[in-house]
């Protein structure tokens, strides 16, 4: 029933946007692209007009660049604006409908968007003291279903050298910075690449997989617990690995990442960093106002293209997430969480364990998901076993640390079943050992004498 | 009053069996912390080397299931032989932690198996200081079994097997050996088969644990024949030894790696004659029943010789025919010290193959060294059956644990039985008149389970009461002319020893056991700081996540264990070291030089050569100080190509500075754990390239890598990791040294920038050519 629901309201957009398309225009756009680390974070600065005066209702937003992560919408009053995401087939664009939330023919638009992998090392392979020289590809103009008026377009860069870049007059170039534009009178649906090829020593890393636990205890404590696969995804090393020249010289291996830091609630404690064949010696943790510190040194500087995983974890209060009224619980928590600055998250799957008993389970995510099947874990004290709440989701980056919540009903009763059971073993062993010393299993029949 | 007697009876009874639980508790407690120092220092951490690969076998158990284990073939070991690892293996250790394991979760007890495999020994070590109490009870008293329970829990010798993260057949053989002697013990004591039959199967979980086995098949016969000798024999004793030996061989045969060795191996035999000359002896006692006496007489004479040289010629037939394998390598070094240096130098160079020297005795067994012969004393004093047995033990375990410092493990639960003998027959004396008196908490307790040994040791005696009787005859002969003064002196001294005993132990095992050897930890001098080298999990962790899956890891043997278990990676050679021609290949390319050990590397597949290099922080065991080993294996195997004189200075010594001889300058092992460390300063005035560990500027310091390539090296140099070069990746395959003009040394020093540029400018040519040829 949904999705034909939404299938009609498509088709009504399409067709009254089909009918209006001629009459809105960008009036003026500014675009800053960051691209000083891996990510490409775009803002745009959108002034939308209905030239013909009518109020505008909604807006199409084509996503050009590949692999995109996170996109935010906001008007010029600062309000959220709807988004959806119009399917299409055939075509690898994004799409995304806007709609205002209040309808006049002039509309301002603050959009963000965060993509991963669209910045790639170029070369792709280098030497140990080499630098790592990237190229990003992007669009010149904003690919838009409507013409537009003007334009200009900052580019932040991670360094002033610049090998090249794409010349299309008027630009300057000014340290880390390419100023393009403005553009004016570019017509609909306008492709021209803008290529940028520099110096960009930022760490590429990408977390492969993120597998994030959390365990709810209901006698005060939330167990996180991170497993992370992760690869330097920048220029990969050729060649031989230098351990003299490493050391010695500062400008060798700058594109390899010694260490990186993670910040953890500021009530986190009981953190543990270890992989496979234990804990990793090498981190410092500092204590924050606001956060845990966590510097944390992978056991090898990671070169490009070199991997490695580990394990991350601690506790923190439950009071501070865990919130109840009777028997009905809410959880509130990170989805994800801060792993290094600028991460990219290929794939994320969250697992959620709840207390043996839990019912009634409800998730509410602030963004679409790909839910798990549900699952039962039996660990410590378990009988029937524990609910699992699962759920994946791929290609995320920094923005997307927000809450989840989780409704549960559980009674406060079976809290006191899993001390009744160590007492009840106890209890048994006790009776078993008096059982078994007062009883004589001797086979022969001993004379009894005093 | 009978009834009194009997409350009181029971009174004393309750309170012993209390004092017994609460002692025993506290030594399994003692015992099971004091071997925590390493999981609290470092963490909770499979230890060194063999634990690595039990602790492998144990996953993979755990894991894949019971039945795939016993036919699990390892292929990522003794590349390109691989090893059958179930029928090569003691599967005891694996199976205990596993069955612990599966129990865990069946209740719902998620345990890593780590967890369990880290604290698998110091659980045991309660349990042998239990099976050790059980002993000492049935060899003496139970007071002197609460004394040998105590020092067992603590005492060195024992620890250095078993500390936590030390995860070896030893820490849970030692529980299965004394339970086995106790088992036997008291089956001899009764005469029952009940009780042979569990030392049968004792035996039986002792077989599967650990190839000491052998000296529990050696003890109990020679303690059967020493009975034999003394004209102690009894139908109890045939009884036991009949069950035991029948169940017991028939047990053994299961274990797959044993097999069919205890019928066939010299090894064993002993324990064969003696069942058979038991027999006969027992043949003999029915004929004496039915025959006259000069009969019997003539007919022992004639047919005990004609037996036991029918036996004698039997055995050394079937030797020489080939049916009873001869003594294996590791016995005869047992037997001649100096064998193994001679004949298998792999044995010889492992460490704990080394003769003990005298201070090792006192460093891991302090004053029980002292104490033990007065206990063997006693027992040899008071003789009956089952202390024929514990002197042979303890006389068969000095000679032992003399010759190799391993075996000191098996000296260890002896002395601490005899010392315990020794302390409580001390007390026993100086405390008797005493017991009126309320004395401190600790003596009391003593003293009360001294009591208690009484009252329990007549109720429990079924044979030889005469001991009981000795005791109390002799006691208030003592009694009687000791002043209280002196007694007091005595049991303060004796106090203090034991006090100072307990301190020794906890500081050995704080020094000298408790460092996992794969995390090295040193305080800085300056300012008192701990810094941790992590270098060996730094390269193995490295190995497993950047390398291909099938890498094939060249190392010497000992590090073999630990790749496999780290890094996951194939290894060519590793701890257990069943092939020595393999391991000769790997010390021949170690120390050939680069292009010679180039070919043996390729045909044996290997991508990626692993040493350990000391010179930069100065850690003593690595791969230069071991290098004279893999020379001397190499030179076993091929004498042709490797010569230990070679590596010899003129004057015979082995240097690696500028004078060491050239053979040593050249090859592998030096060029790998050396390169590029010429250049390195490690301190402003200093030379460059020298090396902390052997105190020597190194004499080859200016030379490149042909045919591999740094891959990585540690934070501090200590693990450097190489990279076999495939044959089209160096630019000169077709070059050979023939074939060019061979400039005069000096032109090589003088070649300038430019001209090295020009060579690199050709390279790429070549490179890209081949890679697209590819």
């Amino acid at each position: 029933m949904e999705t034909n629901w939404v299938f009609f309201v498509a088709m009504i957009f399409s067709v009254t946007l089909n009918s209006t398309i001629s009459d809105v225009i960008n009036k003026n756009l500014e675009r800053t692209l960051d691209i000083t680390s891996q990510l490409v974070k775009t803002t745009y600065k959108l002034t939308v007009e209905e030239t013909s005066g009518k109020p505008l209702k909604d807006y199409e937003f084509i996503v050009r660049e590949p692999n995109l992560s996170y996109i935010s919408v906001k008007d010029g009053f600062n309000k959220k604006v709807e988004i959806e995401e119009i399917q299409e087939n055939g075509s690898n664009l994004l799409k995304f409908n806007l709609t205002f939330s209040e309808f006049s023919s002039k509309q301002t638009l603050l959009i963000e968007t965060v993509s991963t992998k669209n910045i790639l090392a170029y070369p792709s392979h280098i030497k140990q003291n080499d630098k790592q020289l990237v190229k990003f590809v992007g669009s010149l103009y904003l690919y838009s279903k409507y013409p537009t008026y003007a334009q200009k377009t900052n580019v932040i860069l991670s360094s002033p050298n610049i090998l090249s870049h794409t010349q299309a007059k008027p630009f300057l170039v000014s340290s880390n910075k390419i100023f393009l534009g403005p553009y004016e009178n570019i017509e609909r649906l306008v492709d021209e690449e803008l290529v940028i090829h520099y110096e960009n020593q930022s760490p590429f890393l990408t977390v492969n997989t993120l597998g994030r636990t959390i365990e709810v205890s209901h006698w005060g404590n939330i167990a996180v617990k991170e497993s992370i696969h992760m690869t330097h995804t920048g220029a990969k090393l050729k060649g031989p690995f230098s351990r003299y020249d490493f050391q010695k010289d500062g400008r060798s291996g700058q594109s390899a990442v010694k260490s990186y830091k993670t910040y953890l609630p500021a009530s986190a404690f009981g953190v543990y960093y270890r992989d496979t064949n234990g804990n990793i010696s090498t981190s410092n943790m500092n204590l924050l106002r606001d956060s845990v510190e966590l510097e944390l040194r992978p056991r090898f500087p990671l070169f490009g293209g070199w991997k490695t995983q580990y394990i991350l974890g601690y506790n923190v209060p439950s009071y501070e997430y865990l919130f109840s009224s009777g028997n009905e619980y809410l959880l509130k928590m990170h989805v994800i969480d801060h792993i290094h600055d600028n991460m990219s998250i290929d794939e994320a799957v969250v697992t959620i364990i709840l207390p043996e008993g839990s019912s009634n389970i409800e998730l509410v995510t602030p963004y679409s998901i790909k839910r798990r099947q549900n699952d039962l874990i039996h660990t410590y004290l378990d009988t029937v076993g524990r609910p699992v709440v699962s759920f994946s989701q791929q290609n995320l980056v920094e923005s997307h640390i927000s809450q989840f919540t989780l409704k549960y009903r559980f009674s406060k009763i079976s809290l006191l079943q899993e001390p009744f059971l160590v007492i009840l073993f106890i209890y048994i062993i006790f009776l078993f050992t008096i059982v078994l010393l007062r009883l004589d299993f001797s086979l022969t029949s001993h004379f009894h004498k005093d | 009053m009978n009834r009194n007697s009997k409350i009181l009876n029971n009174k004393i009874a309750g309170y012993s069996s209390l004092i017994t639980f609460v002692v025993l508790l506290i030594a399994w407690i003692a015992g099971f912390s004091s071997r925590l120092f390493a999981v609290i220092r470092f963490e909770s951490i499979i230890h060194e080397f063999d634990p690595w690969f039990n602790y492998r076998a144990t996953a993979y158990m755990v894991q894949h299931g019971w039945y795939k284990f016993l036919n699990w073939f390892d292929e990522r070991a003794w590349y390109p032989l691989g090893r059958i690892v179930g029928g090569t293996v003691y599967p005891g250790l694996m199976i205990t932690s596993g069955s612990i394991h599966y129990i865990l979760h069946i209740l719902n007890i998620p345990v890593h198996i780590r967890d369990i495999c880290v604290f698998l020994a110091p659980v045991f070590s309660g349990l042998t200081s239990i099976s050790t109490y059980l002993l000492t009870k049935e060899l003496w008293s139970p007071g002197a079994g609460l004394f040998a329970a105590s020092f067992i829990a603590i005492v060195p010798g024992y620890i250095s097997r078993s500390v936590a993260g030390s995860y070896d057949n030893e820490g849970i053989a030692i529980f299965a050996l004394q339970f086995t002697y106790f088992l036997w013990v008291r089956s001899v004591k009764t005469g029952s088969a009940f009780w042979a039959s569990g030392a049968a199967i004792s035996y039986f979980y002792m077989v599967s644990a650990w190839g000491g086995y052998v000296f529990i098949i050696n003890l109990i016969p020679l303690h059967v024949f020493v009975l034999l000798i003394m004209g102690r024999y009894s139908p109890r004793l045939l009884t036991s030894y009949s069950t035991f030996y029948i169940l017991g061989l028939l047990f053994s045969m299961q274990i797959p790696f044993v097999g069919f060795q205890p019928i066939r191996t010299s090894e064993h035999m002993a324990a064969m004659g003696v069942f058979v000359l038991l027999m006969a002896v027992a043949a003999l006692r029915h004929l004496q029943s039915v025959l006259s006496r000069n009969e019997f007489k003539k007919l022992f004479i004639v047919g005990g010789f004609l037996a036991a040289a029918l036996v004698f010629v039997a055995v050394v037939a079937l030797t020489l025919m080939g049916v009873v394998a001869p003594w294996s390598g590791r016995f005869y070094s047992l037997w001649d010290t100096g064998y193994a240096k001679i004949h298998i130098p792999i044995i010889a160079s492992v460490s704990e193959h080394q003769p003990t020297t005298w201070f090792s005795f006192f460093f891991d067994l302090h004053i029980l060294v002292c104490a033990f012969p007065v206990g063997l004393w006693y027992c040899v004093k008071q003789i009956n059956d089952e202390r024929v047995f514990v002197v042979l033990y303890a006389i068969s375990a000095v000679y032992f644990a003399g010759v190799m410092v391993r075996l000191m493990l098996t000296l260890t639960p002896v002395v601490c039985m005899l010392a315990g003998v020794a302390f409580s027959g001390l007390l026993d004396v100086f405390l008797q008149e005493d017991s009126s008196k309320r004395m401190p908490n600790t003596i009391n307790a003593l003293q009360e389970s001294d009591e208690q040994d009484e009252s329990l040791e007549r109720k429990s005696l079924y044979d030889k009461a005469g001991k009981l009787r000795h005791r109390t005859k002799q006691d208030p002969t003592h009694d009687s002319g000791i002043s209280s003064n002196l007694k007091s002196i005595v049991i303060l001294a004796v106090l203090m020893i034991l006090m100072m005993f307990a301190v020794h132990c906890t500081w050995v095992t704080s020094n000298a056991y408790s460092s996992p050897s794969i995390v090295l930890a040193f305080h800085n001098s300056q300012d008192g700081s701990r810094n941790i080298l992590d270098d060996f999990r730094e390269a193995y962790y490295w190995l497993s996540q950047n390398t291909a899956d099938d890498a094939r890891i060249m190392s010497w043997w000992d590090y073999g264990y630990q790749i496999a278990g780290m890094a996951n990676r194939t290894t060519l050679v590793d701890n257990n070291t069943w092939n020595n021609s393999h391991i000769a290949l790997v010390g021949k390319a170690m120390s050939s030089t680069e292009e010679k050990s180039y070919e043996i590397m390729t045909s044996l597949d290997v991508d990626f050569v692993l040493v350990i290099f000391g010179g930069v922080i100065g850690y003593s065991g690595d791969d230069i100080n071991k290098f004279l080993w893999m020379v001397r294996i190499a030179e076993g195997e091929h004498p042709k190509d490797i010569k230990e004189s070679d590596f010899f200075t003129d004057r015979g010594e082995f240097r690696v500075d500028a004078e060491g001889a050239p053979a040593l300058l050249n090859c592998l092992m030096y060029k790998l754990s050396y390169y590029r460390f010429g250049e390195l300063k490690l301190d402003y005035r200093g030379p460059s390239g020298y090396d902390r560990t052997r105190n020597a500027v190194i004499g080859n310091k200016d030379f490149d890598l042909t045919y591999l390539e740094e891959a990585y090296t540690t934070e501090h140099w200590l693990v450097r990791i190489y990279r076999v070069k495939k044959p089209f990746e160096f630019n000169r395959p077709s070059l050979k040294a023939k074939d060019r003009l061979i400039p005069p040394t000096n032109f090589i020093s003088r070649k300038n920038q430019k001209k090295r540029k020009g060579l690199i400018r050709n390279r790429p040519i070549v490179v890209k050519g081949k890679r697209t040829l590819k």
